[in-house]
């Protein structure tokens, strides 16, 4: 690139007020007409870094340098006075408001007690949307919307600005397959027409599609920067995690068994009132992992609210080994054997302000094991479990009377999957169980889940992480508005194939059936 | 209180779910361990209103230095002024309690103020109007507040659960009806004959014994301590104390771990009836000279309030409540002396008070603090 | 999560969207049949000898210091920014009004300097909010408890007279003279505040961005919009309303101040928000209710014949149980902002 860099970062440092260390001394640039890609695993710091560069977060030490000049950002319209703006991973959508008033909102054009008058604007924005070639309805709330759309309104947003930099935060990860080509197609027209474009994403395979030069991030330091031409995808992965990346773990030897959990016609109400999981019908055997794969917000959390006792059925069975299931009561459904990994650790399985050893009986507090006269809690047999739980998976703590908000997410995601396997189960229900861990925590928990499958076990795995699904599922289930619409053997279904179902899209010849 | 709580149960709870003074650190539970911290902060934080107090002071020409050196010789100067000053901590380690459990289930419940009331007033009934044998009588008094403070929580706690009014709305609504109520049965019929102006005085046998000569201290200080030892025991002891911490501390796991938490919340209602029942009755039947409830409820009123700075300043812990308790006891205690010595009116230690739970409202202030004191 | 898109979807989420402008519309009728059973009620008391004049003059100065508190407070919640210390500047405005009254000799100074002085609290509590990232409902009854201290600390250090003073009547707010009979010009004031407030919120560039900071601060924040200075803004705002309300109180309605002057109106005005879902109008119909509840129990209170029958300490707790009852009737049908009461930070 013989051009000046129009934009220049050096010697970044980033140190949280908690005192985590994000960037330690980062060095990054960008040219006009380009597209970079920011790869990294969850936490290397590429979100930090381009917060920083759109002025919102301020770095602790280091310079930014835009056409030659030194800036200091103090908020995200001193960025934008620059020509920098980004779209965030969660969306910065105001959600009752409609597109319109979202592209609008801060750009009103007029002081703050004069009347708004948005219809005037209206044009502008048209015509803007026109010449982008998106499809970004104006007057539906953004609540209404589906997430790629959402996301069109955002990047539209952005360029109503004035922006000639365009930052993206991992943007494929809310999409569909088959939105991921529009949306790159777009990203090109916008590179052709002379702005920059830096693309965050831990994805190898879209890096290498969509970028000119690919700048990798570790723990906080530029591990190599390569342009586009000469990257493989195993020395992008080096670069990334510093060592060969994840071992698939072998299928399961032994011939599965009966069904452990067997569910016919469910249906299940959403909490806005609409039917989240329509006539669903499936089995899980002992020693399998069956995996559903799908776009979040399919209905998966409602089925295994469901399936829990968190949730009623509206109609429809569950049982388990054929006793019938119903009553909306979790520790019903623990009696029977059920042990459950919700998807959010921090919201569902764990209170972070109790310590190790009260959380370990989080769920099992009504055990008789934990109790002795009077419903008191026996603190000899609640501590003397904890010790065990820590010592059997890994839980690194300082101690069992340690608040669990201050082990790392790893360690509080081992003890959570440790109390629930620990409860001698007949069928485990994961839900995302890797989200946000380290390699090595993710590795260990895949095994975990192995392992039970392995002991005859039924395993009902949901993740939004299709990588996750392929390498765990014995059987696979692709669940698109509130049912399956495609299921099949591990080996029968393509990468491909799950990409299309989960767009929506059900592949001919294969039907609902159960594939045993 | 228009909080989300109230439309969006789901959304975590205003008071459990944020940096709070209350929220960041719940686990000074086990006392040992985080006591120097939290020990410092509450000390600070009781300086720092002590400091705006004296600020205050200052445009009306009072000297503050004069003034605070009254109070605190008024609280400690003497031992009869240490037995004064644990007198007046006895209701508000109680209140502090109400407060307290609320907290720990995720409630803010301010009604101590109205049930204590109505607490007095049942202690008034039983100890003055009916004749029994000596020891039953208290006992009986003591009991019968504790369930009609426990009874006035019942109807803010069942909307609460039924119908998701916000308990700061209900339960300031059930003061001042119990204002009003208290006052009507103190005059109608509770009154002694002769002296409109209070209840019939406790009879000896239902009077708790004075402890030391000289002093207003009497042995209900004992069942004070008593109960706010039980309610730690409950709370961490037991199973239904837990789901009650957890329900407070994370309402959505609570539910994952089959907890019902209205149970939770009406458990801690409950509780916290008992003790502010318990506390109108420390004041008739465990407060000389009086032993009467004034027409006025001029010997009870914003002992509940003042409540809620002492169980901010103990870390929403029983016990630590019992430490609070005692420093604020201090502060009212000394209050009068400082009235008398230095011309301030006692009520700016309620103003002391105020600013106190202010300041523990702002956790940033601390996150400052730490941040210092790691450069 | 957000689910994908389906026909069936959308049509139902349209319908919730639908639903919002009905509940609107249900508690405006809402609000209409109380009205009539209201005129019912007085044409019933008038047969008992009640003047209704004067009940409705009543309920109108009981309004006026709810309806400003609801008022500011109804704003200041669209930002995000909860108040329940509405009690405590009800009660600092009303002894700090005074003061500046006798200061000029004058009751109208004594309104705006007490909801000036008044703002400043807002200010501060808005600061601690913002800034502080405070726990806003321990530091709003932070605030309560110290004005249950400071007020009679104020009483004392001011005039040398505990718990009460009464102040030269030629002080007093003049009142208008209406068909509606004897009206403040604060009451007048309040309507006309109430109509203000809801052309900011809903049609001016100030109120656009104000909804939008109570439901997603990001994207404010993103659009390049200040929201600590929008939030401090309706912080301070609340404030000076709820002062002039509480400077009302002793300068256009009782004519002097005691220590507990405001009786919980803070805590009912906090009611009157939530019945109004954050609608100013609305907001002034629920104090309306409520006023004139309390307008009721002072006529009661004082007509022969009734007053002889039913304790004045019933009549006194009318409304705070018409408040309770009204609170669990309407709770449950209306959208608060997302992030109300929650402080906003970028990390």
């Amino acid at each position: 690139m013989n051009t000046k860099p129009s934009i220049e970062m050096r010697a970044i440092h980033k140190i949280y007020p908690d005192g985590t260390v994000a960037l330690r001394g980062v060095d990054f640039h960008l040219h006009p007409g380009e597209i970079v890609g920011l790869l990294g695993e969850n936490g290397a710091g590429k979100t930090t870094l381009m917060k920083i560069l759109s002025g919102l977060l301020r770095p602790t030490r280091g310079e930014i340098h835009v056409n030659g000049q030194p800036m200091h950002f103090r908020n995200p319209s001193d960025a934008l006075q620059s020509g920098i703006g980004m779209v965030h991973q969660a969306f910065a959508l105001v959600p009752p408001y409609t597109g319109l008033q979202n592209i609008l909102l801060g750009q009103e054009a007029a002081g703050p007690l004069s009347l708004l008058q948005l219809e005037a604007a209206q044009k502008k924005v048209t015509a803007l949307v026109g010449e982008t070639g998106l499809m970004v309805p104006l007057d539906v709330p953004i609540e209404l919307l589906p997430i790629g759309v959402q996301q069109r309104v955002e990047i539209v947003k952005t360029l109503y600005r004035g922006t000639s930099i365009l930052i993206l935060d991992e943007p494929t990860s809310a999409l569909t397959p088959l939105e991921i080509p529009e949306l790159f197609q777009f990203l090109k027209r916008l590179k052709e027409s002379g702005k920059s474009i830096v693309f965050i994403t831990h994805k190898l395979k879209e890096v290498l599609e969509i970028s000119d030069r690919i700048v990798v991030l570790r723990n906080g330091e530029v591990m190599g920067e390569i342009p586009t031409a000469q990257a493989t995808p195993e020395k992008l992965a080096e670069m990334m995690v510093g060592r060969a990346v994840v071992p698939r773990v072998g299928r399961a030897a032994k011939p599965v068994g009966d069904p452990v959990l067997t569910v016919h016609n469910l249906q299940v109400m959403s909490d806005t009132g609409t039917l989240a999981v329509k006539a669903l019908s499936f089995e899980v055997r002992a020693g399998e992992i069956f995996g559903v794969a799908g776009v979040e917000g399919n209905g998966q959390s409602e089925l295994v609210q469901a399936l829990t006792g968190l949730r009623p059925l509206k109609s429809g069975e569950v049982a388990l080994d054929h006793t019938g299931l119903e009553h909306p009561n979790p520790i019903e459904f623990y009696q029977q054997g059920i042990c459950h990994i919700p998807e959010d650790k921090a919201r569902f399985g764990l209170a972070l302000n109790f310590d190790v050893a009260e959380n370990s009986i989080l769920s099992r507090q009504w055990e008789p094991d934990f109790l002795s006269g009077l419903d008191r809690l026996n603190w000899d047999n609640i501590l003397a479990f904890a010790r065990q739980l820590v010592d059997r998976f890994n839980v690194v703590t300082p101690g069992i009377r340690t608040v669990v908000r201050s082990l790392s997410g790893g360690n509080q995601q081992k003890l959570l999957v440790g109390r629930e396997l620990s409860k001698q189960p007949r069928l485990v229900i994961a839900v995302h169980p890797t989200r946000g861990l380290d390699i090595a925590s993710t590795v260990y928990i895949r095994e975990l889940l192995v392992k039970m499958r392995d002991e005859g076990k039924g395993v009902l795995l949901i993740s939004a992480d299709l990588d996750e699904i392929l390498e765990l599922g014995d059987r696979i289930a692709v669940m698109y508005e509130g049912t399956f619409i495609g299921m099949g053997k591990a080996d029968e279904l393509s990468r491909e194939e799950i990409g299309l179902m989960m767009g929506g899209i059900a592949p001919k010849g294969r039907t609902y059936a159960n594939a045993q | 209180m228009p909080t989300p709580n109230d439309q969006m149960p789901k959304q975590p709870s205003a008071i459990s779910h944020q940096p709070s003074a209350i929220g960041h650190l719940p686990s000074a539970v086990r006392l040992p361990r985080l006591l120097p911290p939290a020990l410092i902060e509450s000390l600070v934080t009781i300086l720092i209103g002590l400091v705006a107090g004296g600020l205050l002071m200052l445009p009306f020409g009072y000297n503050p230095l004069k003034a605070y050196q009254a109070l605190f010789q008024g609280a400690f100067g003497s031992s009869t002024d240490i037995m004064e000053t644990l007198a007046f901590a006895t209701p508000l380690m109680l209140t502090a309690i109400t407060f307290a459990v609320g907290v720990r289930a995720g409630l803010f419940n301010i009604g101590a103020e109205g049930q204590m009331y109505l607490g007095a007033v049942g202690a008034a009934f039983i100890a003055g109007a009916l004749r029994l044998p000596p020891g039953l009588h208290g006992a009986a008094a003591t009991v019968f507040a504790m369930l009609c403070g426990a009874l006035w929580s019942v109807v803010p706690a069942l909307l609460k659960v039924w119908r998701g009014v916000h308990e700061v709305i209900s339960t300031i609504m059930f003061n001042w009806i119990a204002f009003n109520l208290s006052i009507y049965l103190a005059i109608y019929y509770l009154a002694e004959p002769g002296r409109a102006e209070r209840t019939r005085p406790a009879l000896e046998t239902a009077r708790y014994p004075i402890l030391t000569e000289g002093t207003t201290l009497t042995a209900v200080i004992l069942v004070a301590i008593a109960f706010c030892v039980a309610v730690y025991l409950y709370l961490w002891g037991t199973r239904a104390g837990y789901e009650l911490r957890l329900v407070g501390e994370n309402p959505e796991a609570a539910r994952y771990a089959g907890v019902r938490a209205g149970n939770a919340l009406l458990l801690s209602f409950l509780i916290g009836g008992l003790a502010a029942g318990l506390a109108g009755a420390s004041q008739i039947i465990g407060r000389p000279p009086a032993w009467s409830l004034y027409a006025t409820l001029g010997n009870v009123v914003t002992l509940g309030f003042d409540g809620l700075g002492v169980a901010l300043v103990g870390r929403n812990h029983p016990i630590g409540g019992v430490f609070a308790a005692i420093l604020f006891g201090a502060l009212a205690h000394g209050g009068r002396y400082m009235e008398y010595h230095a011309g301030v009116i006692s009520e700016l230690v309620r103003a002391i008070n105020g600013l106190i739970v202010l300041t523990l409202a702002v956790p940033e202030i601390w996150a400052m603090a730490r941040r210092r004191l790691r450069r | 999560m957000k689910p994908p898109i389906t026909d069936e979807r959308r049509t139902t989420k349209d319908e919730r969207h639908l639903r919002r402008s009905s509940v609107v519309l249900r508690r405006w009728s809402l609000v209409g049949l109380i009205v009539i059973a209201i005129a019912i009620f007085v044409y019933g008391l008038e047969q008992f000898g009640l003047q209704s004049v004067g009940l409705l003059e009543a309920g109108l100065l009981a309004m006026t210091p709810l309806a400003l508190a609801a008022i500011g407070e109804c704003v200041n919640e669209k930002a995000g920014v909860v108040n329940i210390g509405l009690e405590g500047i009800l009660l600092i405005s009303a002894v700090t009004g005074v003061w500046v009254a006798e200061l000029f000799g004058n009751g109208s100074m004594g309104l705006l300097g007490g909801a000036l002085i008044v703002a400043l609290v807002g200010a501060v509590l808005g600061l601690v909010s913002v800034y502080g990232k405070a726990d806003q409902i321990i530091a709003g009854m932070g605030l309560n408890i110290f004005a249950l201290g400071f007020v009679p600390f104020l009483l004392m250090s001011l005039w040398a007279f505990p718990g009460i003073h009464i102040f030269p009547s030629e002080l007093m707010v003049p009142r208008l003279t209406t068909p509606l009979g004897q009206l403040s010009p604060v009451t007048v004031g309040a309507v006309v505040l109430a109509v203000l407030a809801h052309v900011l919120l809903h049609n001016t560039v100030l109120g656009f961005r104000i909804e939008a900071v109570g439901e997603k601060p990001e994207a404010v924040d993103v659009a390049g919009v200040r929201v600590d200075l929008l939030r401090l803004f309706t912080s301070i705002l609340g404030g000076a309303l709820c002062g002039l309300g509480g400077a009302f109180m002793p300068l256009g309605w009782f004519g002097g101040v005691v220590k507990e002057i405001s009786a919980g109106r803070g805590f009912i005005a906090l009611a009157c928000v939530v019945f109004a879902g954050l609608e100013p109008l609305l907001a002034l119909a629920a104090a309306f209710i409520f006023g004139f509840t309390e307008g009721f129990a002072y006529a009661v209170a004082v007509t022969p014949g009734v007053k002889e029958r039913i304790p004045f300490y019933f009549v006194n707790m009318l409304p705070y149980v018409t408040t309770l009852v009204v609170v669990a009737l309407v709770i449950g049908q209306r959208r608060f902002p997302r992030t109300i009461g929650r402080p906003y930070a970028r990390e």
